[in-house]
């Protein structure tokens, strides 16, 4: 038996790093202490639904192959692609980034992560206006004042509450008296039923509600009784709050993002959020979901210059979100071959982005199986990062943490870097025979 | 197998050989170079071309968090500048700041073959370490940020200066980085609180410190461990109107302390475009008021000798400022009005460090003064073996414009040409219109190379072409015999924008325009300073428990992996005691 400390969560962009991980002879994970379900789940369970062998589809049905061939057909079938498109990156580490976007350049691919569904509208937000980021360890020593924006921690983010605003912090005793916690949503979540005050706003109205709160903030006053149904009293109210804190912070999810507005909601709060540095020192934070999509954005940064959405087929990077996102370049039929890695867009997509998926060949890097899966031409199992291979992956925070191995992956399986370098290996060693 | 090669004919500029043009043949050996090589050597006839040691640029932004989160931020700058990819190089974008390939790559063009980025945020090193194997060729060195930490002042407050020490070396190892940066002492740590720290002596929120204590305690705990780098210091008000003053008082802080040290150079100032501004109205602070601070930093640096600089040449057209002193960055966006970025680092930058896009103009008149004060310095000093050539890069416009910079140096003439489209208002704020110095092209060696390497310890293999050095060689496509580069001011941009040859490490790595990395050996230069094993243990202790309980990440998650470091971290030994 034995036990491996402070081991880093592979599920999150929390990506807590104070698990305590018990291994048995077997190689088998027994106990996951301090992990919230979903991390647990992930460690204790990962043999369930696993992909274990290759798999190659013949006349309709997938069948078990060797990793040789689901390489040779992978290649082949990238090869004859005139425009194809690779997504996913977010739940593997950043050496299997490196080796895509290797990859990418080779064949003249576009290569976009799951930042274009989730917090592809932050991204733009920053590129309007540039964003004041906060770091976690400040939010717990500092902040007297947290915000949830359309986020709900307790669900998605289940230790985010808990190891960073309601415990005390260098300059923050007792959370209870000297740290205040609101949530903004369109529904009294989880979060919101623990929260110091919740702002309920109408469905789409976020963006109005800002705006007011930044011309009441400014000393303005608005001739209205209510705005995007939150009655102007409690806005004031409000900021009126907003303006004494000395440190604070806005968190910011998908339910800003995703909602009427999208990248103008994120515009506008890294305004008002701007504004606020006026009265005291405020800094913001997206909640990123997959425990590596920072680190997708990062690695596509420093190698192609942008963080997603990148088209490679002139030889160069180029960047356009809403023409080089997996979403529009399925949509408008646009790729004709789809590499999925560490992702599952048939679960995540639109419907009619899902049903273009059919329509072409899809090769598929995962650990598990998924409704990718089952859509894909090619299957090739994976190691899971972080826990069967080591690695580097980034915090919500950007903080870059180092994944370790715990246990070997299944037989025969490969760190999802391995399993690209033979893909590039093998199209190499095509163009040399030609 | 033994590599050999024979560079014949080379017209060489070696200073720290004291080597003046003179025509000789240089010998290389698995990357080395040597006193002779066998008659199976590779001969490569330069044909009385310049031959200079590798470019040594000693402050330059290249990885990390900060250079990634402008990157990210500004697409409109990567537009204007693609990359393609060609049979031996990636692909990229970027005008202010270049993707991680391109830097390489460009480096390599330009002869330099060893590269400092000079602020790197320690707990995020992990991310530099990843992001270098993409930087293509170039040797790197690391200075992690101490100046604005919790850790730093628990033990300079608690007055633990073998705490200090120990800090220092504990968390040199944790990186791989190699030396001390400090940033605006206090100030970043008091933007926390929305504040800075303007005056030298003034207490700092939370801890009973000032920023010339932590200035000067730094200083002090750098020469007692005897890193082969002094203190790299971005002084206090940076970017204002007047801090000359400031800047002066700080050296003159460092001065008093020197007593502690043998070595004569105890403190390196960076980027003093930034750092000389001077006002026509004594104690002014209005931007209307600019005046040049070049001369009179020039003549205290000629009196005294305790530090050496760099000049962070101000260029003109975009650029991107990005330093760990928030509250500057925060200043310029709100005179500038361009966006905004602040990044917040946990207990290290509590304040944070900041991006802000910017575009230097010669109609402005602040530009066009701030544009002539590295300038008149240079030309004002004594010695340079104590000034480098450097743009702070992308701070003052990125390092590729590094040949204009030579030729303002290099030419009058063509000084005279770029001071007729300054802002008419800028030249009664300087002397510079009337200085007539050039600067030899030995001169520029030496400030482009023997000098940086010295500064920063590294010149047994770094700066020179004797035996014993890394084969790091620049060849310009010039030769000295049949022009004079500063009556061609054209040629000094041609000759120093792209090499005729670059070798690194006993590789060819540029010839005929053509980039090539491949098989080239690169390295990441850090430090293993010597404690007492009493010490070490006591801090590795102390730093463990600090960290658990200022940091939401575990200290045993701190440190680089050797994994990342084992193929290229070579340490560079102390300075000896003395
Ligand atoms: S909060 Fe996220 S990172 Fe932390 S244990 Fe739960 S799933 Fe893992
Ligand atoms: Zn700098």
């Amino acid at each position: 038996m034995r036990v491996a400390d402070d081991v880093v969560c592979p599920f999150c962009g929390c990506l807590c790093d104070d698990l305590r991980v018990t291994i048995d002879d077997n190689d088998v994970i027994t106990r996951v202490d301090n992990a919230c379900a979903l991390g647990k789940t992930k460690m204790l369970h990962r043999m369930d639904d696993r992909l274990l062998v290759p798999e190659v589809r013949r006349d309709g049905k997938l069948e078990r192959t060797t990793l040789e061939e689901a390489i040779d057909t992978a290649a082949q079938l990238l090869a004859e692609s005139r425009r194809p498109l690779i997504y996913g990156l977010s739940s593997t580490e950043n050496d299997a980034h490196r080796a895509v976007y290797r990859l990418a350049e080779m064949i003249g691919a576009v290569v976009d992560n799951t930042s274009s569904v989730c917090h592809g509208p932050s991204i733009l937000g920053r590129q309007e206006s540039g964003e004041p980021l906060a770091s976690l360890g400040e939010v717990r020593n500092r902040a007297q004042l947290v915000i949830y924006w359309g986020a709900n921690p307790l669900q998605a983010h289940p230790r985010h509450v808990r190891r960073f605003v309601r415990i005390p912090g260098e300059y923050i005793r007792d959370p209870r008296t000297e740290r205040r916690m609101w949530v903004v949503d369109v529904r009294r979540s989880a979060t919101a039923r623990i929260a110091d005050r919740f702002i309920k706003v109408e469905p789409g109205s976020d963006l109005e509600v800002i705006e007011a709160l930044r011309a009441l903030i400014k000393g303005r006053t608005l001739d209205v009784s209510e705005v995007g149904g939150v009655p102007i009293d409690e806005l004031a109210e409000a900021a009126e709050e907003l303006r004494s804190v000395e440190y604070g912070v806005l968190f910011y999810g998908l339910g800003l993002t995703q909602s009427r507005g999208r990248y103008r909601n994120i515009d506008a709060a890294i305004r008002l959020v701007r504004d606020l540095n006026r009265f005291g020192k405020w800094g913001m934070m997206p909640m990123r979901g997959h425990y590596n999509v920072t680190g997708a954005n990062e690695t596509s940064t420093w190698t192609t210059g942008f963080p997603f959405a990148v088209d490679y087929s002139r030889g160069y990077p180029r960047y356009q979100p809403g023409e080089y996102t997996a979403v529009d370049m399925l949509r408008h039929g646009e790729a004709d071959l789809l590499l999925n890695i560490a992702a599952d867009p048939a679960a995540h997509f639109p419907r009619d982005t899902v049903r273009r998926m059919r329509d072409i060949p899809i090769i598929n890097i995962d650990p598990k199986r998924n409704l990718t899966s089952l859509m894909a031409t090619v299957n090739i199992p994976a190691a899971m990062a972080g826990v069967e291979c080591d690695g580097a992956a980034s915090r919500m925070d950007e903080l870059p943490l180092y994944l370790r191995k715990l246990v070997d992956p299944p037989e025969g399986v490969l760190p999802d870097r391995d399993i690209v370098r033979l893909i590039i290996e093998r199209i190499e060693g095509a163009v040399d025979e030609r | 197998m033994t590599q050999e090669i024979l560079l014949k004919n080379c017209t060489v500029y070696d200073p720290m050989n004291r080597i003046e043009g003179e025509v000789t043949d240089i010998c290389v050996r698995d990357g080395k170079i040597v006193e002779s090589v066998s008659t199976d050597a590779q001969v490569i006839d330069v044909r009385r071309r310049a031959v200079l040691p590798g470019g040594v640029d000693i402050h330059s932004h290249i990885i990390g968090s900060k250079i990634n989160s402008a990157r990210s931020m500004c697409p409109e700058d990567h537009r204007r500048a693609v990359v393609p990819k060609t049979p031996t190089t990636r692909s990229g974008v970027g005008e202010a700041v270049p993707s991680s390939f391109v830097i390489g790559q460009l480096y390599t063009a330009m002869g330099y073959t060893t590269v400092v980025d000079p602020a790197v945020p320690p707990m995020k090193a992990l991310a530099c370490w990843e992001e270098i194997p993409d930087v293509p060729v170039i040797d790197i060195l690391m200075l992690p940020l101490f100046s604005n930490n919790m850790i730093t002042y628990h033990y300079i407050e608690g007055q633990d200066m073998e705490g200090l020490r120990g800090y220092i070396d504990w968390l040199l190892r944790a990186t791989g980085g190699f030396g001390v940066k400090v940033v605006n002492p206090g100030g970043t740590y008091a933007w926390a609180h929305n504040l800075n720290a303007e005056h030298l002596d003034q207490t700092i929120p939370e801890w009973d410190l000032t920023p010339n204590q932590i200035l000067t305690s730094l200083v002090r705990a750098v020469e007692e461990l005897r890193l082969p780098h002094p203190v790299h210091l971005h002084p206090n008000n940076l970017g204002r109107v007047g801090n000359i003053e400031t800047t002066i008082a700080q050296l003159e802080a460092v001065r008093r302390a020197r007593r502690t040290s043998k070595r004569k150079h105890i403190l390196h100032l960076t980027h003093i475009s930034f750092d000389s501004i001077a006002s026509v109205d004594e104690g002014s602070t209005r931007w209307e008021d600019v005046a040049s601070g070049g001369l009179e930093l020039a003549e205290y640096t000629n009196q005294h000798d305790h530090f050496t600089v760099d000049l962070g040449q101000i260029t003109f057209g975009p650029a991107m400022t990005m330093t760990a002193d928030g509250p500057f960055q925060y200043l310029l966006h709100r005179v500038s009005h361009t966006k905004w970025m602040n990044i917040t680092v946990d207990v290290e930058l509590p304040g944070g460090a900041g991006v802000v896009p910017y575009s230097y103009s010669p109609k402005s008149l602040a530009n066009s003064v701030q544009w002539m004060i590295a300038l008149e310095y240079a030309l004002n000093i004594d010695d340079p073996w104590r000034c480098v050539i450097t743009t702070d890069s992308p701070n003052a416009g990125p390092f590729v414009r590094y040949p204009l910079v030579i030729s303002w140096l290099m030419s009058r003439r063509e000084r005279e040409t770029w001071l007729e489209t300054l802002n008419s208002r800028s030249l009664s704020r300087s002397t510079l219109s009337g200085a007539e110095r050039e600067w030899s092209l030995y001169e520029i060696a030496i400030a482009t190379r023997a000098a940086p390497a010295r500064i920063l310890g590294i010149d047994e293999r770094k700066g020179h072409l004797g035996a014993g050095a890394d084969a790091d060689i620049a060849v310009l496509d010039h030769m000295p015999s049949d022009s004079s580069l500063s009556d061609h001011p054209e040629e000094i941009v041609r000759v120093f924008h792209s090499t005729y040859l670059t070798m690194k490490a006993g590789t060819v790595v540029h010839r005929n325009d053509v980039v090539n990395p491949s098989g080239v050996r690169r390295r990441v230069f850090s430090v293993q300073p010597t404690l007492p094993e009493a010490t070490r243990k006591r801090i590795h202790n102390e730093v463990g428990q600090l960290i658990d309980r200022w940091y939401v990440h575990s200290h045993t998650n701190y440190p680089v992996p050797r994994r990342y470091r084992q193929a290229l971290e070579s340490p560079i030994p102390l300075r000896p005691a003395t």
